[in-house]
Parts: C-alpha cells; structure tokens; sequence
C-alpha cells in the first residue's frame, strides 16, 4: 500500500492546461486563416503548408535525436511555428523556399538558443527575414487569389497600372506615398483586404478569418487582448496623423490595419508568449512598440511592409521591458532589512 | 438576504471546489484511540518542552508541554493515559520532531461533543475582562487554526504601538476539499460568535466582520440569523465574500473586506487589524467560558480515495492511519494523502503522523487525481506565457523567482523580484502549463536565505 503513494510539494492539484494544449488552441486559432487560405489559394496553399510544416518538425526531430533529448514534437509549438512561416510567404514561392525557411527557423532561432521557451526571437519571423535576404524576388511575387472576381481584378487593374508585379495592399499603399496612385481611390479596396480578396501572403489576407481565430484564441485566454489591442492601437495612431493631414497620399488607417501581416501580427505573432514580455504594462508597451515600428517602415521605409523587423526589433528589447517593468509586490517594497 | 460574495482581491485562482464529499456530513466524534502522539511543535514560534516524564501518570487537560518563549503556545494532554514515551515522531511539516507519547486509559469515559445549547444570544461577554480572555487563550494553548499555527493570545493581546481596529473572522474556508470550518459554523454558531464577542473583547477592536465565501449561503444565512437575533450591541456583520482561493489568506481576506493592503513582510496588527479564524474562535470560547485547553479540534477526513469521508472531532494526537481505519480504509485507487487541503496540505508516506492543532482536514486523491495533476507528468521549460504573475493574489513574479531560485541567485530572487513576499498559496504552481513547481522552488529559496542567513 505504501509504495504506491505518492509524496511531492504543494499544491496538489492543477489547471488541467498544458504546454500542448495552450499550442494546441493557437493551431485551431490558426484553423481559420488556414482555411482561408486554401479556398484563396488552393493547391499553392496546400503545397507551402506541408513543407512549411513538415521541415519543422524534421529539423526539431532531427536536434532531438542529435541532443539526445526527449522528444518535444509533442507540445506542438513546431507546428505554429510551420504554419505561421508559410503565412508569411507569397502564395507562389516555391516548396523549397519553404523548406529552408522551416529548417532555418527551428534549427538557427529555436533549437540552437535551446529549444521552446528560450529563443529569444520569434523564429517563423527570423525565418521570414532570412528568406527575404536570400530570396528577394521570389519573396516578392504576388499571385492574385483564385477566387478573385473578375469584377474585383477589374477595378485592381483598373487602379493600379502596376498590378502584375505589385497587386499587394502595402505596395498600393507604397506606390500611394509615392504618389504613383492615389490614396483616396485604394483606400477604398479596404473591404477586400478585410475579407481576404487580394493579393498577398499566404495566410494574411483574409482579415475577417484571422479575427476569428483571434476571439477564439482571446475566449480560450490563450492570449490576453492587450498585445493586440496595443499593436492595433497604436498603429491606428500612427497612420491617421499621415491620413490627417493627406489624405491623397496616406491610405485610410483601416486599410493600413486589415491589409498586409497587420492583423496576423497583432493575433499571432506578437502574441508569441516566448518572445514577448511578462508583466502587464510590458505587453502593453511591447504591443504598442510593435505597431508603431509596422507603422514606420510602411510609410517612412524603403519596404512596403514591417511587421517582421517590427516584430524582431521588439523581440530583442524583451528582456529589457522586462526588466523596466518589474511588479512591485501588492504590499509594497519591503523594508531593507 | 444578500449571499452573493461582491468583495474580493486580485489574482487568485478557482479551483473545483471538492466540498461535495463531506459538507452534508455533521460533525462525527471520534472514539479514544489506544495510543495518541502529542507533537510539541504545533505551532509557530519556539517548540515546547516537554513537562512530563517517562511513565508519568496524566490527566486530560494536563499541560505536558510548555516553553518561555513569547511566540510559543503549550500543549495539553487530550486524554487520561501514561506517558511511555518522549522521542521524536513523524511531523507533517518538520520531519520528525520532539512528542509525547502517551497511552491511553481504556477505563475512561468516551470523549463526547461540545453539547450544544451551551451558547446562545444571551452569552453576556462583559463577565471577562480583557486580561482575563488573553490569560484564558494562554493557558489553553490556542493557536491559529486555520493553518499557519501562530499563537492566538499574541494575535490578539492588545499592544499600546499598535491598536487594533477591526476583528475580522475567517469563515472562508477557500482551500478546496476541506469542510471543517463550515460544519463548525453551521452547527457551533453561537459557540463560535461568543468565541468572536470575547476575542474582540479582549482586542479591544471597534467592529467585527466575518467574511464568508460565497459558495456557502447556508453558513451567512445562520450567522446573519444570529446576529439579527443578538441586538445591535456590537457592530458586528458578515461580509460575503467572492469563492476564490486564496480568499482565506489573511492578507487577502483583510484587502477583500477591510480594502487595506498589509505591508510586505509585516503582520496585520501594522494597520490595526485582527484575524482568527472560526474554529479559532470556537475554542477560545471552550477555553474562556469552561477552562478546557485546545485538545481536540474538527477534522476534514475527504477526498474520492476514503471510504466515508466526514467531518471528525479528534483528539490532537491521533495517527492518520486510526482516521483512516475509523473511516472504513482507503479505497483501491488512493494514491496521495494530504494533512491539509490539496492547495496548501502536506503530502505524508508515514501514516504514523499525528494531527496537530493547525490541521483541518486530510485529503485523500486518487490515481487519476493525481495522474491529472501536473506533478506526475514532465515538466517543461517555462513558455513565459504569464499566468503565474496574472494568478499571484500578491502581485510577484513567480516563474523570475522560481528560475533566480533554480540557477542559485537568491540575491536576484529577493532584491529583484521580492521572493520573501511569497505566501506559498500555490495559485502559480496549479495554473502553470510548463508543470513547473514553482511554489515548491520559492519555498526552498526561502530556506536556502533563511539557512544562509542563520550561518552568517
């Protein structure tokens, strides 16, 4: 009898939550951009998925069985980081491009600083970055989504005279500032860019589906509303001074939010617990520092888009947000003793 | 009647409440055992000495234990026996320490509950002087029953520096699993709110307030009763307060009724408040009224893994394994005895362990229970998701303190993050999904400082 009871400290019983399930709710977040995705843009969908996904749970085998650790494909966080990489990619790139960038993310920026919970930045967006640099062209090339209407291929023509090579929201949005298009006319494709009927990356255009996937996420509490709201916040800041004060040239502040990695940033990315701070008002600043620094590289930097350097800049100021927002305990400081 | 609980504090957690097992059962008496082992480190503060000899003859009531010390509480003989031993025993909390152990008389009367009817709306408190109440706690070797042990007459004994204001009686009970203190106010009302008249007598406090947590309406409905019926005399009131854990806590209990915050590393008499809790309160009651020492006290025996759980008056002494016996044995899928509730309770392997005067219950889980908690899988690394710093009711950074704590930086632990304000309520630990025992590292680091700080 008595070799079968246990001994161990306080308490005694727990959340029924584990590491596993907490990726396991991100993944059925990401479910519905996921489908979203793939009514877009099919076959190419499918394609970078699976070898987005599937070199990241190779790479994290492979370090396993290396390192002689335990097997850690389980919690699933391999996963998120696949499926958010291929997100992040334009939906023509080919499969191989999604291979390296699997491979670079889990090996070079997760396993390499230890594994889950110690990489310091967000590895689908290093990946992102990497892949960028290496590949800028094929990084570049957008596709118009499948089931684009010929109505709505009209009017995107018929806005843009360099729609073959720049179809994406931002780049409208870039050529605006440049005063190649005029604001005013592609502000009002906000309502494609919210339900996902444009040209983009993979898993970033339907705004409507990763919202949804957002609120899953907020009922699960797998993540908290104030990196999003702060991300979200501050962005709308940033971009209505522009549209104040020119409207011809800055686009709409919504069409800044539902266009672009904005809102997949705001839900997933900035949301990376690993990478992001730990205390309150660290999240909010973090959230709001991401937004802003989007803002900045779309309207004041040579790319159309930022939420990956946005992301990554604020990634290595983590630990210092941390550090500067230290929780005082409830009772006060104590007294030195 | 109002029974909703609108006053809370921040953080904390909600665990299932587990009451179902034993909070319809009344209050049981527990026949002698053959044999009782009196620890002498019941409570916090100096251990006692013991008093008695090899083979001495004792009586119940007889003090067998006492020290100097200021923060220190004797310790009584609950029944008539012989000493046949002073050695060391089997400690919930300490490992093994200094016991009486005394056989007991067969020939003597069977111990019986305190008749009620003892108490009633006409208990007049101005028969006892202030001095008279805190001599009465003294010798009767009351300590806070609620858990961390502290002796009652230091508590409560008026200190010119510091003037208490407000008694606040912890009628919480927000460990889970654990009925005692709910059976004891639903049947001892009127022995507990004179055991609160007396105490605020002898603290000399303006108001009482009783908080109760809300998943126990029955309870604030009969006190509410009682003091309606009392008069307006004293200014006395229940405070429903909202089901969460650690609601017990007297910091949090103070910040949710009184909404004044305690100091970091102070004692609730620094901003002029009392708190006993109300098994406390019933025995300084016995003790006042009837001279009896704290030698018994009501005793949660739950959990899926016993036979027949139940609400137990024991004898303070009596071996987890007689309870378990009393209570028909535990069930095929026991797998996890806890002296205490499954949020703050010590896991024990010796069932030789006596209980003590801060135990409210034994808790018995079962495989899967145990299975399911976090503890029996593997722990991962710390994904920083936050959850420890949202669920920690005293605003600290667990998951900074327990990492400091593990790659031995107890200067970090304590400067940068403040471990020494960690109550231990466990809230981190049970909503960690990494399976990080993160109270178990705070608490060695409270050791490890403590340790170093006695070599030093």
């Amino acid at each position: 009898m008595l070799s079968k009871i246990t001994v161990s400290p306080a308490p005694h019983i727990s959340q029924p939550l584990s590491t596993q399930r907490v990726m396991l709710d991100v993944l059925i977040g990401l479910a519905f951009p996921m489908a979203a995705s793939i009514w877009f843009f099919r076959q190419y969908a499918v394609l970078l998925l699976v070898c987005s996904v599937g070199s990241c749970l190779v790479s994290e085998w492979l370090v396993n069985v290396l390192r002689k650790k335990p097997n850690s494909l389980i919690d699933l966080s391999a996963v998120v980081t696949g499926v958010i990489l291929a997100f992040s990619l334009p939906p023509a790139a080919p499969w191989w491009v999604a291979v390296i960038g699997g491979s670079f993310a889990i090996l070079i920026v997760k396993m390499l600083y230890g594994g889950l919970g110690y990489n310091v930045f967000n590895p689908a967006m290093a990946a992102r970055v990497f892949l960028a640099i290496s590949f800028g062209t094929l990084m570049t090339s957008w596709t118009v989504p499948a089931t684009a209407k010929d109505e709505a291929l009209k009017k995107m023509t018929a806005a843009n005279t360099h729609a073959t090579t720049q179809a994406t929201a931002m780049a409208w949005s870039k050529a605006s500032l440049k005063g190649q298009e005029n604001a005013v006319e592609v502000s009002k494709f906000y309502r494609d860019s919210f339900f996902g009927i444009e040209g983009g990356c993979l898993g970033e255009t339907s705004a409507l589906a990763i919202l949804l996937g957002g609120i899953y996420m907020l009922f699960r509490k797998t993540i908290t509303w104030r990196i999003p709201a702060a991300v979200l916040i501050a962005a709308v800041v940033v971009a209505s001074i522009g549209w104040l004060i020119k409207p011809a040239a800055y686009v709409n502040p919504m069409y800044h939010l539902v266009g672009g990695g904005m809102m997949l940033c705001a839900f997933f990315i900035a949301t990376d617990p690993v990478t992001s701070p730990l205390t309150v008002k660290g999240e909010l600043i973090f959230g709001a520092g991401v937004g802003v620094l989007i803002m900045l590289i779309r309207i004041l930097g040579e790319y159309p888009e930022g939420v990956m350097y946005a992301v990554l800049i604020m990634n290595a100021l983590t630990p210092l947000i941390d550090r500067a927002t230290r929780l005082i305990p409830a009772g006060g400081k104590p007294h030195v003793q | 009647m109002e029974t909703r609980g609108k006053f809370s504090f921040p953080g904390g957690v909600h665990p299932p409440e587990g009451k179902q097992y034993s909070q319809g059962r009344p209050i049981e008496v527990i026949p002698n055992p053959k044999q009782v082992v009196v620890l002498l480190s019941q409570h916090l503060g100096a251990p006692c000495k013991p008093v008695v000899n090899k083979k001495d003859t004792v009586k119940a009531g007889q003090v067998i234990g006492s020290s100097d010390a200021f923060v220190s509480a004797a310790i009584h003989s609950p029944v008539n026996g012989t000493v046949k031993d002073i050695t060391l025993a089997p400690h919930p909390v300490l490992g093994r320490t200094m016991a009486v152990v005394i056989d007991v008389d067969s020939s003597q009367n069977e111990p019986k509950l305190p008749v009620a009817g003892r108490f009633d709306a006409k208990f007049d408190v101005s028969k006892w002087t202030s001095e008279q109440i805190c001599r009465a706690i003294k010798d009767a070797g009351i300590v806070g029953m609620g858990g961390a042990g502290f002796p009652a007459r230091v508590k409560i004994e008026p200190n010119p520096a510091m003037p208490k204001t407000i008694l606040i009686v912890n009628g919480c009970e927000c460990e889970p699993f654990l009925t005692c203190d709910y059976r004891v106010m639903l049947e001892w009302t009127w022995q507990v709110l004179a055991g609160i008249r007396l105490t605020a007598k002898a603290a000399g406090v303006e108001k009482i307030r009783i908080g109760i947590e809300d998943n126990k309406p029955e309870a604030i409905t009969i006190f509410n009763n009682a003091i309606e019926t009392l008069g307006n005399e004293e200014d006395i009131q229940v405070v429903p307060v909202k089901t969460k854990y650690p609601q017990g806590g007297e910091r949090q209990l103070i910040r949710a009724v009184w909404n004044k915050i305690v100091p970091t590393n102070s004692i609730p008499p620094v901003i002029g408040a009392c708190v006993v809790n109300v098994a406390t309160a019933a025995a300084i009651a016995e003790a006042v009224v009837f001279g009896n020492p704290l030698t018994h006290r009501v005793v949660s025996v739950t959990g899926r893994a016993i036979c027949k759980p139940g609400n137990y008056y024991c004898p303070l002494g009596i071996s987890v394994q007689e309870l378990i016996d009393y209570c028909g044995g535990l069930t095929e899928t026991a797998a996890k005895v806890v002296m205490g509730g499954p949020m703050m309770g010590f896991a024990i392997a010796d069932f030789s362990t006596p209980l003590t005067k801060t135990n409210g219950g034994l808790t018995f889980l079962t495989r899967k229970e145990v299975t399911e908690s976090k503890f029996n899988q593997t722990q991962t690394a710390c994904i920083r998701c936050g959850r420890c710093l949202a669920a920690c009711p005293e605003k600290l950074n667990p998951t900074k303190i327990a990492h400091a704590v593990k790659a031995n930086k107890l200067d970090v632990a304590q400067e940068q993050y403040f471990m020494s304000a960690c109550i231990e309520c466990g809230c981190c630990s049970y909503v960690c999904p990494a399976n990080i025992e993160l109270t178990g590292y705070i608490k060695t680091g409270k050791l490890l400082v403590a340790r170093a700080r006695k070599k030093a």
